[in-house]
């Protein structure tokens, strides 16, 4: 595969002195040192220890539920079962703050009353003195299953007569796409290839499990000091709980790695009831086997495509099927299932398309958000089908896209007009550029091969879910910077971009910034830490609020000046004229003069996204997110044919972030996020067999380890062309999409045969290889 | 069970504390506020709770208390603090090394028992010497830039001195 | 949390035997990799612990009397930087650049892998190929079992309650002998072994031919010889043919089974490719060997 160099479209973005530089991030140090204090390092006076007594059984009714002894225990100080709970509050986790209906029946209970429907469903709560006599107290709850006919298969859970896990069918969600005349465009084919690709259940792993720690203060108001995504929670969990919104705070922490796994609420309503009945501070924290048990997964796949294609490469119509395992609860599938839906034929002008989406519930353990959100999964099967089809048509799989890639100002699979750049193909050719020519081996069983990936996933959140952010900046009066923005931090750096937009704006450097974020009761609220849209989000609120800061200091330093605001400007803590900058003024100076005069040195400012109407789940068309990010990643493997083992020897992605506000967390980002991609395409699985998961804990279920990948080159561009700040695009999600079908394609260039099934395990390259002899 | 009295000294403190026979090191420590020892996996798994006990970097959640009664033990934040950083810790902070960070403290502590063997080790014994040391935010090239980085400044500092 | 359990500290040897002695089913706690794991996962309940990995007189590798004598409480990572493992025992040497990872290495024993008696047990094979022995002593006795009669099931052991594992040896292999090990795992560190091989070309310096060994981990309740591969080896020249011969009846010696890491069929088809490549390996080398000190004799 060769990739010919071509010239950049020409950007000129503006010159910008904090944001685009590499800086340290305002957080890093004192990570680095080990003074950041997680959720599980927290500890107050009094303080009772929980644990939570969970479901073995994947479907079945409660029989009898005795906690009497439990109870008894000395040193246990309350035990809470689903008939202590404020009658009827059956909760379910939808951090969409925004009051989205769902399939009413269907939520997931604080605590299973009556029934339970995955191994590992909450069914009791201890808090104990010391977390020995917790456990203890666990061991005494005497519990009586009447198991109940279970369903682990959606493909079984859909046929009639399967169990059903919540009136009146396991059919969760759906979608359908119908663009222009799908059959007639297949008819129109000179050739239709045909594929069924499956991803499996996959754990977040973040090395920091769940924990939190609870207590009533003397307004009477439940703090929660707890590692979220979504400390809007306080809505849900202040309704779970039976008080006012006003009387619950959660107090989000740095959270040691959240990719949608804390996204949902975990530990956060079981701290709020057990430091509400015991009066005193509680602390819950899961350990790595609970962890896997207790929160959600990304959802299993079955995504099947039938594109048809004319001899000179040219898509002319794609029937796509998409099923996903909701698995017991439903919790976000028809979201991911939008997503999937939105992206399933990928970045590519199809003007036929039929696209029927199901997500189905079944007794597996339930799934929710995980980065990248359908759209990951939806990349695996797009991207290798075009490989597929590229094959077909003996045609080279990067020329083969060119023919078909969007370009700015085209429609995408739902009609939504693509304004932001599509550098889809340059980033194609820069990332196989970098990789550069094969590594040439002497063994003849191993097997070099080369592919790429190029995805386009979203930023921002569907846009009918109204999505605002808030964030307040203010200047101090000797010139130092203040930011609170609610928006919680998962370690990408969240917060520092603000810090960084802050100082840009108000010509300060990054560590003249301090930050408070993630409180629901003290910092604006800056809506979920998820769907990759805090840069975009917060940081145009950060701007707009900084740009507010920055115009009063302006306005009173032209007053000083006699001159007009915008021959002045702000940098290295000093105001000056542009034309003459030995005229300036201290930042320091400058504001304690705005404060003499009583103006309004700290601005909150409102950043709301666009705003529409729900779409037809019958035919999505129109509008659903406010942009994509386009990415490109290409891989290169060896595999050893005899034993089936798979080698990452070089790992390239590119992306345009639009306008890198740090580079360096940039590129993390792109490390980072393609990690776990090769991790989902060799290694990681979350082994379920009738609802019991077999990988329960970290020795089982393999993420990669430094020996199991290369250093990856990140490649930036920057387009100026996103609806961020600055121009900024998205990284978070789209930083992870391309990079598992690169290494699929990257496999199945090596050993000339295509594994429909993820991950590719040493197995399932050996079997691929026997059916290709046969075949 | 009957709880005995033990000595752990940690990053230069002496500590006298009564436990039982079946608390871990990583128990004890984190009992006595060393909060940078990170609970990960509680079985050997992921490093995050990697400290140095007698010169050698181990995972506290695999010893117990009772056996590092009188040993010397170096959690991260014993390397340095915010006003005055270990280079290891510098450089993490500067190389992007560091994102949700809760994995940190136990990477530095392994790529310190690394540094203190090999001063001046190839991207492939990095590699190696952090191969217990799970990341799931950075796919671990920033990390080995940071200890190459950190190594070039040690070295610089030894051959000052 | 762990559970409740009585933990006895000795300061010697004798000391700790002494404790076995008095007290039945006290379980030996050195690096607690496995030990400790298993507590925690309640897959093991004993009443009370002995601390050994500590003492002085299960610690050091020596040379005694033709033998590399291994105290059962050196751990993994001494072992890997040992200059006499290098030299007497490089076949285990390469097992331990690839056993978990540096962080266990520091705490792992080589008493410890073989008495918690895993089929997958990384030091096994090639201690098996060293014809190694294991030292068991009580209170009042002291005795040698051959490794591959140590371990006779899953987790089995014939330690009797009241002894205890305190040294590994083995023959010092002749000049020239040389030995590969191979695990395959599902990532490139940290992973329990899928499968694993150990050969030796175990040289008889008085002309005899050379005896290769070969042993198995994984594919087997038990680590295991390949004997009827070794047997044919006896007889028939390292040729490509008898190596792939060879390497079939390595893997019908297996009684692989299936789990979440593969299949039985995956396993057995693995251990027949590695073995072959082993050996060809090992061939190979054994020819050059014998070309170079062909030239050097006629220069």
């Amino acid at each position: 595969m060769t990739a010919k160099g071509r010239a950049l479209p020409q950007v000129d973005l503006p010159p910008l002195r904090q944001v685009g530089r590499p800086l340290r991030r305002v957080d890093a140090l004192g990570k680095a040192v080990g003074a950041t204090v997680y959720a599980g390092d927290f500890t107050m006076p009094n303080m009772l220890h929980a644990k939570v007594f969970r479901s073995s059984e994947p479907s079945a009714c409660i029989k009898q539920l005795d906690v009497t002894k439990a109870q008894a225990l000395p040193g246990v100080a309350c035990v809470l079962t689903a008939d202590e709970l404020p009658d009827g509050k059956l909760i379910t986790d939808m951090p969409g703050q925004t009051g989205q209906e769902r399939r009413k029946g269907s939520d997931a209970p604080v605590l299973a009353a009556g029934r339970v429907r995955f191994v590992g469903e909450p069914i009791a709560l201890v808090a104990a003195e010391t977390l020995a006599i917790a456990e203890q107290a666990l061991e005494l709850i005497k519990i009586e299953y009447e198991p109940l006919a279970g369903v682990f298969d959606p493909l079984e859970a859909m046929k009639p007569g399967a169990p059903v896990i919540h009136e009146p069918d396991n059919i969760v969600s759906s979608w359908k796409i119908r663009k222009g005349n799908a059959e007639a465009g297949l008819a129109a084919a000179d050739l239709i290839v045909e594929n069924t690709f499956r991803v499996p259940f996959i754990d977040h792993a973040y090395i920091e499990p769940e924990a939190g720690v609870a207590w009533v203060d003397d307004q009477q108001v439940i703090n929660i000091r707890v590692c979220t995504q979504v400390v809007e929670h306080f809505r849900s969990i202040a309704q779970a709980v039976g008080v006012p919104h006003n009387k619950v705070h959660v107090r989000g922490t740095m959270i040691g790695g959240g990719f949608g796994g804390k996204e949902d609420i975990t530990v956060e309503i079981f701290l709020a009831l057990l430091t509400k009945e015991t009066n005193r501070p509680v602390r819950l924290a899961y350990t790595r086997e609970e962890s896997i048990l207790a929160h959600s997964k990304r959802h299993p796949f079955i995504i099947t495509h039938r594109t048809g294609v004319k001899k000179n490469g040219r898509i002319t119509g794609a029937e796509i099927k998409m099923i996903s395992d909701s698995g017991a609860y439903p919790y976000l599938s028809p979201y991911v299932l939008l997503y999937a839906t939105v992206t399933s034929c990928g970045p590519y002008r199809i003007e036929n398309l039929k696209v029927d989406s199901v997500s189905v519930a079944t007794n597996n353990p339930f799934t929710s958000a995980f980065r990248g959100f359908g759209g990951a999964q939806a990349a695996v099967a797009y991207e290798q089908q075009m490989d597929e089809m590229a094959k077909a048509l003996t045609m080279d799989p990067l020329e083969f896209r060119k023919i078909n890639y969007l370009k700015t100002g085209d429609s995408n699979a739902i009609g939504q007009q693509i304004k932001s750049a599509v550098w889809l193909e340059e980033e194609a050719m820069q990332a196989l550029a970098a990789l550069g020519e094969k590594k040439s081996v002497s063994e003849d069983a191993i097997k070099v091969g080369q592919g790429f990936a190029t995805t386009m996933q979203s930023y921002g959140r569907i846009m009918w879910f109204h999505d605002t952010s808030r964030s307040w900046v203010g200047i101090e009066q000797d010139g130092t910077v203040v930011v609170r923005c609610g928006a919680p931090d998962l370690g990408a750096g969240q917060a520092n971009s603000l810090c960084q937009i802050a100082a840009e704006v108000l010509g300060v450097s990054l560590t003249d910034v301090t930050f408070y974020n993630s409180d629901s009761a003290v910092t604006p609220l800056a809506g979920t830490t998820t769907a990759t849209r805090q840069l975009y989000m917060s940081g145009n609120a950060t701007l707009k609020a900084a740009k507010m800061v920055r115009k009063v200091l302006l306005d009173r330093a032209a007053e000083h000046f006699k001159k007009e605001p915008n021959s002045l400007d702000l940098a290295d803590n000093k105001v000056f004229i542009k034309s003459d900058p030995q005229q300036w003024l201290s930042l320091a100076d400058l504001s304690k003069m705005c404060a003499a005069d009583g103006l309004k040195l700290q601005h909150l400012a409102l950043f709301r996204a666009p705003f529409t109407d729900k779409l037809n789940p019958e035919n999505l068309q129109g509008n659903v997110f406010p942009d994509f990010t386009f990415s490109a990643h290409a891989i290169e493997v060896a595999v050893d044919t005899k034993t089936g083992e798979i080698t990452v020897l070089k790992s390239v992605g590119c992306h345009d972030v639009g306008r890198a506000i740090n580079p360096i967390a940039v590129e993390g980002q792109i490390q980072g996020g393609s990690a776990q991609g090769i991790g989902y395409a060799l290694m990681e699985e979350v082994q379920v067999k009738d609802g019991v998961t077999r990988t329960p804990s970290l020795s089982e279920y393999l993420i990669p380890t430094a020996k199991d990948l290369p250093t990856t080159k990140a490649i930036i561009l920057e387009s100026g062309t996103g609806v961020g700040p600055f121009g900024a695009k998205g990284i978070g999600e789209p930083a992870l999409t391309p990079a598992a079908p690169a290494v699929a394609n990257a496999v199945a260039n090596a050993i000339g045969v295509r594994i429909h099934d993820l991950p590719l395990t040493p197995e399932r390259v050996l079997a691929a290889l026997d059916h290709a002899k046969k075949g | 069970m009957k709880a005995k009295a033990i000595t752990l000294n940690v990053n230069g403190r002496r500590h006298q504390v009564t436990l039982f026979p079946n608390v871990t090191l990583l128990e004890a420590l984190r009992d006595l506020n060393y909060t940078d020892v990170k609970n990960g996996c509680e079985k050997g798994d992921c490093g995050a709770c990697a400290v140095e006990m007698n010169g050698k970097v181990i995972n506290s959640c695999l010893v117990l208390a009772w056996q590092a009664d009188g040993a010397q033990i170096i959690t991260n934040a014993g390397l340095g603090t915010m006003e005055n950083p270990h280079p290891l810790q510098e450089a993490f902070a500067d190389a992007g090394a560091v994102q949700c960070g809760y994995c940190t403290s136990g990477m530095i502590m392994a790529a310190k028992a690394l540094l203190d063997e090999n001063p001046n080790p190839s991207e492939t014994e990095i590699r190696e010497g952090i191969s217990g040391n799970l990341c799931r935010c950075t796919g671990y090239t920033q990390i080995i830039n940071a200890v190459q980085m950190a190594a070039k400044k040690m070295t610089q500092q030894r051959s000052q001195q | 949390m762990l559970p409740q359990f009585k933990f006895l500290m000795p300061k010697t040897l004798p000391e700790a035997l002494e404790m076995m002695d008095e007290i039945s089913r006290v379980i030996p706690l050195a690096g607690g990799t496995s030990l400790l794991v298993d507590l925690r996962g309640r897959l093991s309940h004993p009443h009370t612990l002995i601390n050994i990995g500590g003492l002085d007189e299960l610690r050091g590798i020596r040379i005694e009397e033709g033998y590399v004598v291994v105290g059962s409480a050196v751990t993994i990572a001494d072992l890997k930087r040992n200059v006499l493992i290098a030299k007497h025992g490089q076949v285990l040497q390469q097992a331990t650049t690839v056993f978990a990872n540096p962080l266990v290495r520091n705490r792992a024993t080589i008493g410890g892998n073989l008495a918690y008696g895993s089929p997958a047990a990384d030091t096994a094979p090639p201690l098996l190929v060293l014809d190694a022995e294991v030292e068991l002593m009580s209170k009042d006795t002291r005795r040698t079992i051959p490794l591959k009669e140590f371990i006779t099931g899953v987790r089995k052991t014939v330690c009797h309650p009241r002894e205890l594992v305190t040294a590994i040896r083995w023959p010092i292999p002749p000049e020239g002998s040389v030995g590969a090990f191979r695990k395959l795992g599902l990532r490139k560190a940290d992973a329990i072994s899928v499968l694993s091989v150990a050969v030796m070309l175990h040289c008889k310096d008085t002309g005899d031919r050379d005896q290769v060994r070969i042993a198995l981990g994984a594919v087997a309740p038990i680590p295991i010889r390949a004997a009827a591969a070794e047997e044919l080896l006896d007889r028939e020249p390292l040729t490509p043919e008898v190596i792939a011969r060879a390497a079939q009846l390595a893997s019908e010696a297996t009684q692989a089974i299936g789990d979440i890491r593969g299949s039985a069929a995956y396993r057995r088809r693995v251990i027949t490719a590695l073995v072959q490549r082993l050996l060809t390996n090992l061939a190979k080398g054994a020819k050059e060997k014998k070309r170079n000190e062909s030239k050097g004799n006629h220069s």
